[in-house]
């Protein structure tokens, strides 16, 4: 009980701790952080558009945080998350784009094989660490330049429309349909779904149990019995499915295209943001939609004040920054010693 | 192939290990001290990024280079201080400072110029023939004298390091606190104080490999130009098997792989320019591969270090 | 004779726990001390005390007549006492060499003088005969050449006294040898050395005086000459042993699991199994006891699945076991409570709940749909009966098992491992950490397993335990098996020379 209290405290604090930071900067940088501040929320969640737009601009976020999130549930981490997220997306492109199918059948084509093609992509780090005693995190960031690099080849050659470097829209028939005729599509949807499903297989499923276990305590989990390895290499392919649904729901919900600096950094944001949720798939959606919260609110920010957009990535940044530090603290013998000083003291009184 | 093509690449492949040389350094002196570390690509984009402006204000690359290596430190003293006196978990903390520090650098850029403005540019690091005023089209004077102080100091740094650690006191004490810092504590060294100075090393040439990128290589900053570095840097400490020897040849081999694919795509052969982009990241996935991993490299890497109490 | 170090009144306590109790000690110049005592009975926290790991919490301690604060091992080290712990504190990646001048203040320079500290070190390895190859790894060197090492690291620094703790555990006979011969020496040059062992030949081969500790407090110092084997037992144990109170079981059932030559890494003597035959029947309670790290982590391991033996064979209730997987032996109704349950027998960040039910989420008591729908509250209820059963003290079935005592953790082990009712179950220090009260309760459980038929197979580096609950009781030395004996009346003597490989 007392452990869940402070889990949801740690990253309360530490966002408050970086609003505070931020606020600073906005006023060293000459604007008022109160107009700033109202500007951000109101960037956000002004009006439904807004709202609407803060959602889509969440979705691909939650892809990558549950991508990252369910890897580590296992105990290994996938710094992979963008390479499976763009593999997914040059997949569904190629279908979308060359297949000549069209409508629901071609959706879900599209999503089931940026998923297979994400898991697969994924799969080599897993079975190098399960083969070669590899460092997951080298190979999976390594294969995210690559995965980069792949699309470069994409969108500047084989499926390059026209004069600028990028590739035609998908089709109108293969893109996700709009909710209330807000940007936010289908593919949100579907992201919360996945990321419900993910939070009943962890919880609630028998195979999910003993993941958790393995990734909590692998020795343990080996002495009573559980298949550790094939676990391992089933998260990574299971994780960067995720990440790999995500790229193909992004391209056909928002992108349409792919074009330089496509999906760059999701991978590292969805890190952070299982990190800041603590690896619970319902928190890491809120934090995913935090996020985009701050994005989208930014621009706002940015027309009302002049301060830069990337004011709100300071933001993100310190709030991973501090909660990280803050669970790891709050973990320590002599924290844990003062605080039962402190509650020892509160009853004596 | 003419000669043209293998001198020029031989002299790019120097060049293109300077960078790497700084960061792998970087990571072998935090590793050496039981701190292993995956958030050199942030501290060095951060170390870019203050490179590039101190150089741009000041007019000197060197400064530029000397404040790279400040911010290094600076920034580094926070994971120092998460991990070694909060015991956070490394990799995790690494990965914070891959995402604070360069949403820190683009962050300033943004400031100091503006949303959407043109592309500035700076004047680089002279090189020793320039300074010397030597102009030779000589291979042997173009390889020896046709660069930036920054690489004489790389590889002085890789000697110095080599010797460090294997004939001086200090570097077998720093060595043992990375190894077995309980041992290393019953005989009198400070393992804490040994993991801060790691920490401030690390910081220092972290950063300096950041600003070498902007101050001896490329005339701006972009975001995103470390490229990857910081993480091939932690391949090449392992591929080098924690010495400086061998990760001076890890860094001259992802150094060559990398201005082979430079040299590659002036050549174009008519294949896409990216697929010979991935040669270094490839180079970096299958070398690790064939070498696996076993169980090397400092054995208390990764551990907290708390004096027991019961 | 003169003396060197004088320890008064000291105490420590973790707690409410004396760890030492009113310590009064004292070691002359030239003598060889031996601390005697059981598991448990406060050598080791008294030795961290004197080489600055632990601040006491009382008393004061004398070097040379002058009283001293020691606060550190480094302190420790400039006072001269010099430790060889009996986990080597030395750097496996290092040569040896590298590793008798690590952390050296003596000299200058910013540089390794070899020559300079080679021509020391050897002069010092002549005077007491501490042979080394100094420019080997430690790696590729034996115990006995390691443990030279560290003595030799400890007089580098100018050591005056030296403690062995454990000396001989790892060693074999011929080194054991070796190192009485430097121990010798040592003395002969004035140096002290304080002995900690429980191999009792050894202690009255070796030493000048002895001094026994039991629960925490010093019980006498008796002179070499005063004594013998059985009175210094009597005086470690605190009695003559009691009878158990549990009827023993002479006739075992068929069989559980047998068995036959096996090997594990046989040439590692404290790591590896070399030709074992054993066999578990049904309703019995086989004891292994030997000083630890002779094999018996081995042996359990093999017998659960975790490690695969390089030869030999293993019969699970008839049938020989072609692979070994920790779930092939669950699956054969194999119970295992681990050495270290932190590591391996709970996942610490997981509930009191979840892990009491870790290995059976997939029966159809507590999921369906194969697995695919967990039955919360069949489990919660399920838990909660168990911790009505088990006594499981803790602030509910959701706690985090991590924060409960040893003894709590081990009755969670317990009721996931019982309440199965195996047919073989494999305990390894069941009781090591835990208070009376736990103990007792662990060892009735296992008694009552026992009579329902399960074979136990357990591990013990507390010989009284083994005494107390074994049927049948089975000696290790070096990975082989020395000797087998009845749990009725057990030949106690004989089984204690068993245990120093004799």
């Amino acid at each position: 009980m007392k452990n869940k209290f402070v889990n949801i405290l740690v990253p309360l604090i530490s966002v408050l701790l970086a609003f505070v930071i931020g606020c600073i900067v906005i006023a060293v940088l000459g604007a008022n952080p109160f107009v700033a501040l109202q500007a951000l929320w109101t960037g956000a969640f002004g009006s439904m558009r807004n709202v609407g737009t803060t959602l889509a601009r969440s979705t691909p976020l939650i892809f990558t945080g549950l991508c990252a999130c369910f890897a580590y549930r296992c105990g290994v981490f996938n710094l992979g998350g963008e390479g499976q997220f763009i593999i997914g997306a040059v997949v569904c492109c190629f279908i979308a784009t060359r297949s000549g199918l069209e409508g629901p059948l071609a959706i879900v084509l599209c999503l089931a094989a940026g998923a297979l093609a994400g898991g697969l992509w994924a799969a080599v780090p897993g079975v190098l660490k399960i083969y070669r005693d590899q460092n997951e995190m080298i190979i999976s960031i390594m294969l995210n330049y690559v995965a980069t690099l792949f699309m470069g080849v994409v969108y500047t050659n084989w499926l390059r429309d026209g004069t600028v470097p990028q590739t035609a829209p998908v089709p109108d028939a293969t893109k996700l349909s709009r909710l209330f005729g807000l940007r936010v599509t289908t593919a949100f949807i579907l992201a919360i779904v996945v990321g419900l499903l993910i939070y009943y297989f962890l919880f609630y499923t028998s195979k999910g149990f003993q993941l958790r276990a393995v990734g909590l305590n692998m020795t343990a989990a080996q002495f009573n019995g559980f298949a550790v390895k094939r676990y391992i290499l089933m998260s990574f392919i299971v994780s960067g499915a995720i990440a790999g649904l995500g790229g193909s729901a992004d391209l056909m919900g928002t992108q349409y295209r792919l074009i330089n600096g496509y999906a760059s950094g999701y991978g590292f944001d969805g890190v952070a943001m299982a990190l800041i949720g603590q690896l619970h798939p319902l928190a890491t959606i809120l934090v995913a939609i935090f996020f985009a919260v701050l994005r989208v609110g930014s621009t706002t920010m940015q027309a009302a004040t002049g301060v830069p957009t990337s004011v709100s990535d300071i933001i993100q940044a310190l709030v991973i920054v501090f909660t990280v530090a803050g669970l790891a603290m709050v973990k320590l013998p002599q924290f844990k010693a003062a605080v039962a000083k402190l509650s020892a003291r509160k009853e004596a009184a | 192939m003419d000669s043209a093509f293998i001198t020029n690449l031989i002299l790019a492949s120097v060049r293109m290990a300077t960078p790497l040389i700084f960061l792998s350094l970087a990571e072998l002196y935090s590793q050496r001290a039981g701190l292993v570390h995956i958030g050199l690509e942030g501290l060095a984009a951060i170390g870019s990024l203050v490179g590039f402006l101190v150089s741009l204000i000041t007019g000197s690359p060197l400064l530029g280079v000397l404040a790279g290596a400040a911010v290094g430190i600076l920034v580094n003293m926070i994971y120092a201080y998460a991990t070694i006196n909060l015991c956070a978990e490394q990799i995790v903390y690494g990965m914070a400072i891959n995402i604070f520090a360069p949403a820190l650098a683009a962050f300033i850029y943004r400031v100091y110029f503006g949303a959407g403005s043109e592309l500035v540019q700076v004047g680089l690091m002279t090189t020793l023939s320039g300074l010397l005023g030597i102009a030779s089209d000589n291979f042997l004077v173009r390889l020896l004298l046709d660069q930036t102080p920054m690489v004489y100091l790389a590889y002085g740094l890789v000697i110095f390091t080599a010797i460090y650690f294997n004939k001086t006191k200090s570097g077998l004490n720093y060595k043992a606190v990375g190894e077995y810092p309980k041992a290393a504590a019953t005989l009198g060294i400070s393992v804490v104080g040994v993991k801060y100075a790691a920490s401030v090393i690390c910081g220092a040439l972290a950063g300096i490999g950041g600003a070498y990128l902007t101050t001896c290589y490329s005339t701006t900053y972009t975001d995103g130009n470390v490229a990857g570095r910081g993480f091939i840097a932690l391949a090449a400490v392992i591929f080098g098997r924690w010495s400086a020897g061998g990760v001076l040849l890890a860094c001259l081999f992802f150094g060559f792989c990398d201005a082979l694919q430079i040299r590659l795509q002036v050549g174009s052969y008519g294949i896409p320019y990216q697929f010979f982009q991935m040669i270094p990241y490839i180079a970096t996935v299958v070398v690790l591969t064939i070498i696996g991993m076993k169980k090397a490299g400092p054995k208390g890497v990764g551990k907290p270090y708390l004096r027991e109490e019961r | 004779m003169e003396e060197f170090l004088r320890m008064e009144h000291v105490s420590k306590r973790f707690g409410d726990f004396y760890a030492n109790k009113d310590i009064n000690l004292t070691v002359y110049k030239g003598e060889v001390l031996t601390l005697l005592g059981e598991n448990g009975a406060g050598k080791s926290t008294l030795m961290n005390v004197l080489i600055g790991l632990y601040q006491p919490t009382e008393g004061s301690i004398y070097l040379n007549g002058k009283k001293v604060r020691i606060d550190s091992p480094a302190q420790a080290v400039r006072l001269g006492i010099g430790m060889v712990h009996q986990h080597f504190m030395l750097v496996e990646a290092m040569t040896v060499f590298e590793n008798i001048i690590l952390g050296d203040r003596n000299t200058k320079g910013v540089f390794i003088d070899r020559e300079a500290r080679k021509k020391e070190i050897l002069e010092l390895s002549a005077k007491y005969g501490l042979d080394v190859e100094l420019d080997r790894p430690i790696t590729e060197i034996a115990v006995g050449a390691q443990q030279r090492v560290e003595i030799l690291k400890a007089l580098y620094r100018g050591a005056e006294l030296l403690v062995l703790d454990e000396p001989s555990a790892a060693l074999t006979d011929i080194e054991v040898e070796g190192l009485f011969k430097i121990m010798r020496k040592l003395t002969e040059e004035g140096k002290s050395v304080i002995f900690i062992s429980h191999k009792m030949r050894e202690v009255l081969h070796i030493s000048d005086r002895i001094t026994i500790l039991r629960a925490g407090e010093v019980v006498t110092t008796l002179r070499r000459e005063e004594t013998d084997g059985q009175a210094l037992a009597n005086l470690m144990i605190g009695r003559e042993l009691a009878p158990s109170q549990y009827t023993k079981v002479e006739q075992a059932g068929e069989p559980v699991i047998q068995l036959k030559g096996v090997d594990f890494q046989k040439d590692s003597k404290h790591n590896g199994l070399s030709g074992v035959s054993l066999t578990v029947g049904r309703g019995e309670i086989v004891g292994i006891a030997g000083v630890d790290g002779n094999g018996q982590s081995q042996l359990a391991q093999v017998v659960t699945g975790v490690l695969t033996p390089d030869a030999g064979t293993v019969d699970m209730k008839g049938t020989r076991v072609a692979q070994f997987t920790p779930n092939g032996f669950i699956l054969e109704n194999v119970s295992h409570i681990p050495e270290d349950r932190n590591k391996m027998g709970l996942i610490g960040e997981m509930s009191v709940k979840d892990n009491i039910v870790l290995k059976t989420t997939e029966t159809q008591a507590f999921s369906s749909a194969k697995g695919l729908v967990l039955k919360k509250k069949a489990i919660r209820d399920y838990a909660l009966e168990m911790q009505e059963k088990y006594d499981i003290r803790c602030t509910s079935v959701e706690q985090e098992a991590r924060n409960l005592s040893g003894g709590n953790q081990q009755k969670v082990i317990l009721a996931r491992e019982l309440e199965g009712e195996p047919d073989l179950l494999v305990a390894v220090h069941p009781t090591r950490g835990l208070d009376i009260g736990a103990t007792r309760f662990i060892h009735d459980t296992m008694i009552e397993a026992r009579d329902r038929g399960c074979g136990v197979l357990l591990v013990s580096a507390d010989f009284d335990e083994i005494l107390e609950v074994s049927d049948r009781i089975v000696v290790m030395f070096e990975g082989q098996v020395m000797g087998v004996y009845s749990g009725k009346n057990p030949p106690i003597e004989e089984i204690s020379l068993a245990m120093a490989g004799k």
